[in-house]
């Protein structure tokens, strides 16, 4: 009697184990699932009738694989333009929110603890309006406590409404702002430029909450042993505290980048759209409607079919295969931790 | 002898000037770079502050006919001015994705922490985690048109885009569960072993109860991500809402959400029945009621948390 119920016991135990591990495995499933569909209907576009060059692919810049602009009706599938759209607009707003975001990481760490030797300063006095001690004491809590799930909710900002914010906010007071340089242009808000600040807005809530766990896992001791030297705090933030998270930071901002090159809604409502790249590079090519992968498979896809439905499945292998070094930069980086 | 000391003194005095120029220079820079960095964070604060009070004052100055949009009860209907289908779907879809991620997320979740020994298989998990939780959101959409939609015989439908949510949402669920899951002390379960459970009783009696409180937080705060989402399930879920209506439980049925009738209204087409005017009314609306929705399940989620962790660690 007890011996079956200990090996009922056992049975359900390994019953147990293979259920979790088969959950465990449908995740290695579906990431070989993403690269395999993904990978293979792009590959159609470069073997199929009809279909595109690997030169003609990633060197052209005219983008038609529907045909329909042309009036030959020949297909182009010349993507370059929306690689560099993407490119483009990923580096500058990396380039952009990285400061930001590693600011804010800074001040969260190391400065605003100094709020709490304020408060304490002032315990006495709060200690008469507030009569209980507990209360007192309660308000020497870690800011950061307080302000990182605010990060979090920032993080979680759907992209659509952020563009939907943009279309309405910043495409509108853009236009107006960069009329001299593009001539009254109508659509001169639309563009690079007004994805780059949108997608700044993105990105540093995500860069600046791994900043924010990167710093803190520097240990009190660097920071003592800095300001024992007689470092001032800027000196011990930007000589001891800085290198020491380094591999950590860069990890944030890679990540940073895979989520920017990846992000859709929010760019596509404000590039405005337009496939043809322009013939030369100038300021006023930031404040013109342009065009990016994303963007691309976002509006054209559904309309495609056939041949310049693979172009469009290869641009989704182009984005996946970047985010994928992205992601193994980021590993690379992050297995250079000194602190985790 | 008194020339000496002079000499020192004189000295003295001007490595002392020196030291004190350095000193001030030194707190000159400190200075302005602590102010730079708080002149950064409350600029990046006070963006993200405008951001979302923008939206509620949009929903507010929008006008639909003769009211604000959020005050005009058309908003609210089930008419093409309303956003009651919509609204109806977000919930659907958001507790359709939870019936097939909670437990599977929570499954590999519990083999990662109980089960898995170090070793090349949990390298592997570990790695496709973070490429999945990498992939852009509208490569996975196509995936999910390819897979789901079109080898699965599921076309675009509801059931289509849950599963496309469900790849979407593994990885960050994963994660959650896990921190919940070794939150729990190692004592409780060594107890609970010496005691004579098996490994899946110890887990079912003594782990899960206990990590209830991470699990919560993990599935509201996925459930946050499943309302924002958009691009993974424009290709899978649709664009538009079918005629004879969304108000059932049917899972075959195309459908769309707060978020995708947003980008809709804004950059595709005016459904038939209304002026642009109108459509960019009930989009800022539409805003406004999704990121209300979004604050009270992230604050939700931290409260619900702590809530229920005082009462298990009460009793």
């Amino acid at each position: 009697m007890q011996l079956q119920h200990v090996r009922r016991g056992h049975l359900y135990d390994r019953i147990a184990r293979t259920v979790f591990l088969c959950c465990a495995i449908l995740l290695v499933i579906v990431i070989v699932g993403i690269f395999f569909f993904v990978g293979q209907n792009a590959l159609h576009l470069f073997f199929e009738p009809g279909g595109a060059t690997f030169q003609g692919f990633f060197g052209g810049t005219t983008w038609d694989p529907t045909g329909v602009t042309s009036d030959s009706g020949i297909p182009q599938y010349g993507a370059l333009g929306l690689i560099i759209g993407s490119i483009v607009i990923t580096f500058f707003s990396v380039l952009i929110a990285t400061p930001l975001a590693i600011g804010v990481a800074l001040f969260f760490v190391e400065v605003s603890p100094g709020w709490t030797i304020t408060i304490r300063f002032f315990q006495p006095l709060l200690e008469i309006f507030v009569d209980a001690h507990q209360h007192a004491l309660a308000l020497d809590i870690d800011i950061i406590r307080f302000f990182q799930p605010l990060l979090e909710i920032f993080v979680g900002v759907p992209s659509v409404v952020i563009g939907f914010l943009g279309l309405v906010v910043l495409v509108p007071f853009m236009t107006k702002l960069v009329a001299p340089i593009t001539g009254n242009s109508p659509v001169g808000g639309y563009g690079w430029a007004a994805a780059i600040i949108v997608l700044v807005v993105m990105i540093v809530p995500t860069i600046a909450s791994i900043s924010i766990d990167a710093l803190r896992a520097v240990p009190m001791s660097v920071r003592e042993a800095s300001l024992a030297l007689g470092s001032t705090r800027w000196q011990m933030m930007y000589r001891a505290v800085l290198p020491a998270a380094l591999p950590a930071l860069a990890t944030a901002v890679v990540f940073g980048m895979a989520r920017a090159i990846g992000e859709t809604l929010a760019v596509a409502m404000v590039l405005g759209g337009s496939d043809i790249l322009p013939s030369r590079f100038g300021l006023d090519t930031f404040f013109q409607p342009n065009t990016n992968i994303t963007q691309a498979i976002l509006n054209e896809f559904p309309e495609t079919y056939g041949v310049s439905r693979d172009a469009y499945w290869m641009l989704a292998f182009v984005l996946l295969v970047i985010s994928f070094l992205f992601i193994c930069i980021s590993r690379y980086f992050a297995s250079r931790r000194v602190y985790r | 002898m008194s020339t000496q000391v002079e000499q020192i003194t004189s000295q003295e005095r001007a490595s002392n000037a020196a030291m004190a120029g350095l000193l001030r220079r030194l707190h000159t820079g400190n200075n302005i770079a602590v102010g730079v960095i708080w002149v950064v964070a409350m600029l990046v604060a006070l963006i993200f502050v405008v951001i979302i009070v923008d939206l509620v004052i949009q929903g507010f100055t929008a006008r639909l006919g003769n009211t604000a949009v959020l005050l005009n009860p058309d908003f609210w209907g089930g008419t093409e001015l309303g956003i009651a289908s919509e609204v109806f779907n977000t919930f659907y879809i958001l507790i359709l994705t939870e019936i097939f991620l909670v437990p599977i997320a929570l499954g590999a979740a519990i083999y990662l922490v109980e089960y898995a020994r170090q070793g090349p298989l949990i390298a592997v998990i570990r790695f496709a985690a973070e490429t999945l939780a990498g992939v852009p959101t509208i490569v996975l959409g196509l995936f999910g048109f390819i897979l789901f939609s079109a080898e699965f015989q599921l076309h675009i439908s509801r059931l289509a885009g849950a599963l496309t949510l469900l790849c979407l949402n593994f990885p960050i669920a994963l994660r959650l569960f896990e921190q919940g899951l070794t939150a729990v002390p190692r004592d409780l379960r060594e107890g609970s072993l010496a005691m004579g459970a098996s490994k899946w009783r110890m887990i079912r009696t003594v782990v899960l109860p206990s990590a209830l409180p991470g699990i919560v937080t993990g599935i509201i705060l996925s459930a946050g991500r499943i309302i924002g989402e958009t691009a993974a399930i424009v290709f899978t879920m649709g664009e538009t809402n079918p005629f004879s209506g969304v108000f059932t439980l049917n899972p075959l049925i195309a459908s769309d959400t707060l978020t995708v009738h947003i980008w809709y209204l804004k950059t595709q087409d005016i459904p038939p029945g209304i002026t642009a005017a109108e459509a960019s009314a009930i989009a800022a609306g539409s805003a406004a009621v999704l990121i209300v929705i979004l604050l009270v399940i992230n604050i939700g989620a931290r409260s619900i948390g702590r809530a229920i962790e005082r009462r298990i660690t009460a009793a």
